[in-house]
């Protein structure tokens, strides 16, 4: 899971391409409900299960990409 | 030229009115002793009110901003400031307290709940959901039975409910997919009309949305008590007689009330298909206002938005209103009763009702005085509307009934909020619905 990745569900979700890898998802009009389903889209691309506290640590792309990795190597190891 | 409205809720006031500037001599008939439709504000004390009815606006309800600026109505932004209650669990856990408004459920599994949503709304033509790709396999199906076989963790199948409650007071079991889809994507997608700030909570309307319709009628001649039995019509014109005997002519008419109660009117010559069928469901809000000396949660941290499985109250929200200019304060928590609960609920006595209502909220807010009124509000029960916030389609109405919603039946125009493909259920969707209905009598030749 790249940050590259998860910039691209970002976009997605918050249906905008006007978004940077160190922009806070919850400054750029995502909530709860629009963060579900970031969360989704990165457990159906193989990202590992996060939590909405594990978002709201780690709102941005690169932030959350980082995590992510973090949460699938833990499972993976 | 003469008109007459049936219905002095937003709809047919909004219609009034606009034909009224136009020159036209307009009579609205109600049945109720009051005008105001499914928005009615209770005096909580005094000089302050809460809306027993239709509550909520967003900025993308443009109409409905517009009339209230124009009639110097403010509006006061919803309070949601702070951490919710949400009793999802097993009983014996009790609420839990989080931050924001997110429920303690698997955040992957509402995920891929909106996520489906989301693919439903995109898919569904709007202006006309009758010819939405797949359109019979949609309206064939109730989002209960959509629920069952797309739905697999239990959190999801537990929020769903609850989320279809919370936004179009609907039982999964009344309302077809195609209905689900269609409200959701009418009212501006799963994601405006769910949330409080930036969406379509983020204000109501200060002293009471019915403060709007009083506005609209005091320039209107508006006929209380009148309930309307009969709608003739031939070349020469429209009559329209009352229960009590009274009778009234005029060259169009705008019936404005929902579908179901359209369908006990009797026209002539007929209808050429009814307004609703055995399957239309009312909509099914109990709306409770439980009223305290002043809004002490959040002398707690807590914002009063609370989510619970088990009900009456299967949401509550701070509704208090803004400190009046005595000072008078005071706090309202409104529990939303909807759904399945809000039929059992409704069956109670009165007294069990508030009881019940009274308990849960001691079981959410321990820290909170008794509170000093508790008012029901049952749209299920009144006769005059049959269901809030609007009918529910249940399966194969969008088929049978939304390419006729808006077709005049010759001198007779419909209006209301269930005719509105934009705000569908909403104030929005009302005025909507009643600015096209004045403009098609306004269109007609010779008008």
């Amino acid at each position: 899971m790249t940050t590259a990745d998860v910039l691209a569900i970002f976009r997605t979700v918050l249906e905008t391409e006007d978004i940077a890898a160190s922009d806070d998802f919850f400054d750029l009009g995502g909530d709860s409900l629009l963060a579900t389903r970031v969360l989704s889209a990165l457990a159906r691309a193989g990202g590992a299960e996060l939590t909405m506290e594990d978002f709201l640590m780690a709102p941005t792309p690169e932030l959350l990409a980082a995590r992510a990795a973090g949460a699938a190597g833990a499972v993976v190891s | 030229m003469r008109v007459l409205i049936v219905g002095a809720g937003l709809a047919g006031l909004v219609a009034g009115d606009r034909l009224r500037r136009s020159g036209a001599a307009v009579t609205v008939l109600e049945a109720r002793d009051r005008v105001g439709g499914r928005t009615h504000g209770i005096e909580v004390a005094p000089g302050a009110w809460a809306d027993a009815g239709a509550a909520y606006l967003g900025d993308r309800h443009t109409e409905l901003l517009a009339l209230l600026a124009e009639h110097d109505l403010k509006t006061t932004p919803t309070s949601t400031e702070g951490a919710s209650r949400f009793e999802l669990g097993p009983a014996a856990d009790g609420p839990l307290t989080r931050p924001g408004r997110f429920p303690p459920l698997n955040a992957v599994a509402l995920g891929e709940l909106f996520d489906r949503l989301a693919d439903l709304t995109s898919l569904v033509d709007v202006a006309e959901p009758w010819h939405t790709p797949g359109a019979s396999d949609l309206d064939g199906t109730t989002a209960a039975e959509w629920a069952e076989a797309n739905l697999r963790h239990p959190d999801a199948r537990v929020f769903f409910p609850l989320f279809l409650g919370e936004m179009m007071a609907a039982d999964p079991a009344d309302i077809s997919v195609l209905h689900m889809a269609f409200y959701l994507r009418s009212g501006g997608g799963l994601r405006y009309l769910n949330a409080f700030e930036g969406g379509a909570q983020e204000y109501r309307v200060d002293g009471g949305a019915h403060r709007l319709c009083e506005r609209l009628a005091a320039g209107l001649d508006v006929r209380l008590g009148s309930v309307v039995t009969a709608v003739h019509q031939d070349a020469a014109g429209v009559r329209i007689r009352t229960e009590d005997g009274g009778a009234f002519e005029a060259d169009r008419a705008v019936v404005a009330v929902p579908p179901v109660l359209a369908d006990g009117i009797d026209f002539a010559p007929g209808l050429p298909a009814t307004r609703s069928t055995s399957r239309t469901a009312p909509g099914c809000a109990v709306k409770v206002h439980l009223v305290y000396p002043g809004p002490a949660w959040r002398d707690e941290g807590l914002s009063g938005w609370s989510v619970n499985a088990r009900g009456p109250l299967l949401s509550t929200v701070d509704d208090s209103p803004a400190d009046s200019a005595t000072g008078a304060r005071v706090g309202v928590l409104t529990g939303f009763v909807t759904g399945a609960e809000a039929h059992h609920f409704s069956a109670l006595p009165p007294g069990e009702q508030r009881d019940r209502a009274r308990a849960q909220a001691r079981r959410l807010y321990p820290g909170l005085p008794e509170p000093v009124a508790v008012h029901v509000t049952d749209w299920i029960a009144d006769p005059h509307a049959r269901g809030c916030y609007a009918a529910l389609f249940g399966p194969g109405d969008w088929l049978r009934l939304g390419p006729r919603l808006t077709a005049a039946h010759g001198r007779v125009h419909w209006a209301g909020t269930e005719t509105s493909t934009e705000f569908f259920g909403l104030m929005e969707g009302a005025i909507r619905s009643g600015r096209r209905a004045a403009a098609d009598i306004l269109n007609q030749p010779g008008a």
